[in-house]
C-alpha cells in the first residue's frame, strides 16, 4: 500500500510559473482567513474550505487583475459571498443534515458550529443578515465596505444590521453578557 | 446592555469562535486545478460563442438568398451512442466495455468520468493528450485496459502495428472527448502508434502499466510522477473537502478529508493538530457502482490511543449509514456532498472496532448491510 500523502501535498508547476509564484504567496497568507470567513458564513466546515478554494482559484484565474487591484481582499471577499448565496441555492436540493450519532461515540455528525452558541444563533439568521454580522464584527468593515462587497446600498447594510441585533439580543449569545 | 458593550461582546464572540477553527493546510494544487478548469470553460465558452457567430453569419444570409445550405464533408470519426461507449470486447473470457459517464449524483453538475464496465471511474478532462490504464480485478485477472485522448487531428492508433482503432467521438457533459480503448495482457506493454503524425505527438505513444496492487485505480499520464504524457494537458478538476470530524474519547480531535480527482478518491485521516496522519487512494465509485470502503488506521501519538477512520462515496439512494460496533454500539453518519458525490465518513476509536455497515434510505429503511469490512485498505462492496 502506497502513501499518497506527498501527493496530496504536491504544489503543481503552474503555481511556480505564470506569475503563480506571488501568487502562492497571496493565498497562503489569506487561506486561514478565508477558510474562518467561510465558517462564519455558513457555519459548516467543509463547506468553508470549498467555498475558499473557489475564491483563490478565480483570484487566481484573474490573477494580474487582482495583485494590480487597490484591495485584493475585497476581490476576494465578493467572491466568496457570492459563492456563499450559490451554495444555499444548491443546498435546497442538497442532502439535508440528519440525526446525531446515538451514541456517546463522536461521529462525523459532530459539526464544529453546532458546539457554540454564537454559530446556533447566527444559523437562526437570514443570509443576508448573518452576512453582515461577521463582515462588521468578524472582518471589521465599514458600512461602505460591507455594501460594496454583498452589492448593496450603506443603508440597506445599516437597515440590516438593526435587523440582526435585535435577534441575536434574543439568543444567549448577547444575553449572557449582561455585565460591564 | 448598551449598544457598545453589545457590539464588543459580539466581536469577541465572533473573534474566539472563529480564530478557533483550525484551517487545513492551504491546498494550493487543488486551487490551481481549479483555475485551470475554470479557465478551460471560459475558453470553451469564448469558442462556442464565435463558433455560434459564425454559424449564424453562414446561414442567415444562405437562408435568406433561398439557396441550399453547404454540405460539409462526411466526419470521418466514429460517434459513440448515447450511452458513452467507445469500446468494448471480451479479454480473458469476460466482456467488456470502456464509456463515459456522468459519475455524480442526480440534481448536481455532471461530472465526467472512463468507466470500466460501469464502475472505477477516471474523471478526466476532454483536452488530447492523456493516457491511462488500469488494471480490474473483477473484469478478468491479468487483463489491462487503457484509452488514449486523441487531438482532432489524428484518425485513430494502431496497437502493435496490426490492429487499426478508430478515434470514437463521444459527447458527454457538454463535453467532446476523442477516444480509442482497449485491452491488453498485464504482462506485456502494447505498442501504440498514432495512424497519423500529429505535431507535439511521438509516434510511439506511452501507456503506463498498472499494478495490480491498485485495482480499480487509473493511472493517467497527465498526472502520475515521471511518467511522460503525450502532450501537455489541461487536468479534470480536484475536489477536496473535509467529511467528517469529531473528537476522540479522551480528547483527541480527528477529521477526515477526500480528494476526487483522475488520482482515484483520495482519503487522508488526520489528528486535529495535523501532528499523525494517514492518506490512501482508491478507485472512484460510480453512483450505480459499487461502493469502495476505505480504512485508515492511525496512531494518534500515545500508547493505545488511535482510531480507524472509514470513508466512502454512497449512492444518491443512501440517507444515512448506521455502523455498527463490536460492543453493540453504532455511529450514524450522514453523508456530505463533495463536487456533487455523496461520501460518509467516520472513526472507530480503538480498542473498538467495526463490525457492521448497514445503509439506510430516506425513510429509515436498511438498503444494504455487510460485515465485510476492512481494517486496513479498501475494500469494494454493491450495496
Amino acid at each position: 500500500m502506497t502513501n499518497r500523502r506527498d501527493e496530496l501535498a504536491a504544489v503543481p508547476d503552474v503555481i511556480g510559473t505564470d506569475g503563480g509564484e506571488d501568487f502562492g504567496a497571496f493565498a497562503t497568507s489569506r487561506w486561514a482567513g478565508l477558510v474562518r470567513l467561510a465558517f462564519g458564513l455558513t457555519g459548516d466546515r467543509w463547506l468553508a474550505e470549498d467555498m475558499a478554494q473557489t475564491a483563490l482559484a478565480r483570484a487566481y484565474v484573474a490573477w494580474r487583475r487582482v495583485s494590480q487591484a487597490d484591495d485584493p481582499d475585497a476581490y476576494l471577499r465578493r467572491i466568496l459571498v457570492n459563492a456563499s448565496h450559490r451554495r444555499f441555492r444548491r443546498r435546497r436540493v442538497a442532502e439535508q443534515p440528519g440525526d446525531p450519532p446515538e451514541t456517546p461515540v463522536e461521529g462525523p455528525a459532530d459539526l464544529v458550529g453546532e458546539r457554540t452558541a454564537l454559530l446556533a444563533a447566527l444559523r437562526q439568521l437570514p443570509p443576508r443578515q448573518r452576512e453582515v454580522i461577521v463582515l462588521r464584527y468578524w472582518a471589521d468593515l465599514t458600512d461602505a465596505q460591507i455594501a460594496a462587497t454583498l452589492g448593496c446600498s450603506p443603508g440597506t447594510v445599516r437597515s440590516q444590521l438593526s435587523r440582526a441585533l435585535a435577534k441575536l439580543r434574543n439568543s444567549p449569545v448577547l444575553a449572557e453578557g449582561d455585565g460591564p | 446592555m448598551t449598544p457598545a458593550t453589545e457590539e464588543r461582546q459580539l466581536r469577541r464572540a465572533l473573534h474566539d469562535t472563529l480564530q478557533s477553527v483550525p484551517p487545513p493546510p492551504v491546498p494550493l494544487e487543488a486551487i490551481a486545478r481549479r483555475g485551470k478548469v475554470i479557465r478551460l470553460r471560459r475558453a470553451g465558452a469564448a469558442v462556442g460563442a464565435l463558433a455560434l457567430a459564425g454559424i449564424v453569419a453562414v446561414t442567415v444570409p444562405a437562408l435568406r438568398a433561398s439557396h441550399p445550405p453547404a454540405v460539409p464533408p462526411a466526419a470521418p470519426a466514429v460517434t459513440a451512442g448515447p450511452d458513452g461507449v467507445f469500446a468494448s470486447g471480451t479479454a480473458d473470457g469476460h466482456p467488456w466495455r470502456l464509456a463515459v459517464q456522468n459519475v455524480a449524483d442526480p440534481g448536481y453538475r455532471c461530472l465526467p468520468a472512463i468507466v470500466i464496465n460501469g464502475t472505477d471511474a477516471d474523471p478526466v478532462s476532454p483536452a488530447p493528450g492523456n493516457a491511462a490504464s488500469v488494471a480490474p480485478g473483477q473484469a478478468g485477472r491479468g487483463v489491462a485496459f487503457a484509452f488514449i485522448q486523441l487531438p482532432a487531428g489524428v484518425s485513430g492508433v494502431v496497437v502493435n502495428g496490426r490492429q487499426h482503432l478508430p478515434a470514437v467521438i463521444v459527447n458527454a457533459c457538454g463535453y467532446r472527448y476523442r477516444l480509442v480503448g482497449f485491452s491488453y495482457p498485464l504482462a506485456g506493454s502494447p505498442r501504440i502508434t498514432l495512424a497519423k503524425s500529429y505535431p507535439g505527438w511521438p509516434a510511439d505513444v506511452f501507456v503506463p502499466t498498472p499494478t495490480t496492487q491498485d485495482e480499480g485505480l487509473w493511472i493517467n499520464t497527465d498526472t502520475a510522477q515521471g511518467v511522460p504524457a503525450p502532450a501537455i494537458v489541461a487536468s479534470a478538476t480536484v475536489a477536496s473537502a473535509t467529511v467528517a470530524s469529531g473528537t476522540l474519547p479522551g480528547g483527541p480531535g480527528w477529521i477526515i478529508r477526500v480528494q476526487f480527482g483522475p488520482g482515484g478518491d483520495c482519503y487522508e485521516f488526520a489528528d486535529s493538530l495535523g501532528r499523525n496522519q494517514m492518506g490512501y487512494c482508491g478507485p472512484v465509485s460510480t453512483p450505480a457502482g459499487p461502493e469502495t470502503i476505505m480504512a485508515l488506521p492511525l496512531g494518534f501519538g500515545a500508547p493505545g490511543v488511535g482510531a480507524v477512520g472509514y470513508a466512502f462515496p454512497v449512492s444518491p439512494a443512501t440517507a444515512r449509514v448506521r455502523a455498527v460496533l463490536d460492543n453493540g454500539s453504532s455511529v450514524l453518519a450522514t453523508p456530505r456532498i463533495v463536487d456533487g458525490r455523496k461520501y460518509v465518513a467516520f472513526a472507530v476509536p480503538s480498542p473498538r472496532s467495526l463490525h457492521r455497515l448497514i445503509w439506510l434510505d430516506a425513510a429509515n429503511r436498511a438498503i444494504a448491510s455487510t460485515t465485510a469490512v476492512p481494517q486496513y485498505g479498501y475494500t469494494q462492496f454493491q450495496p
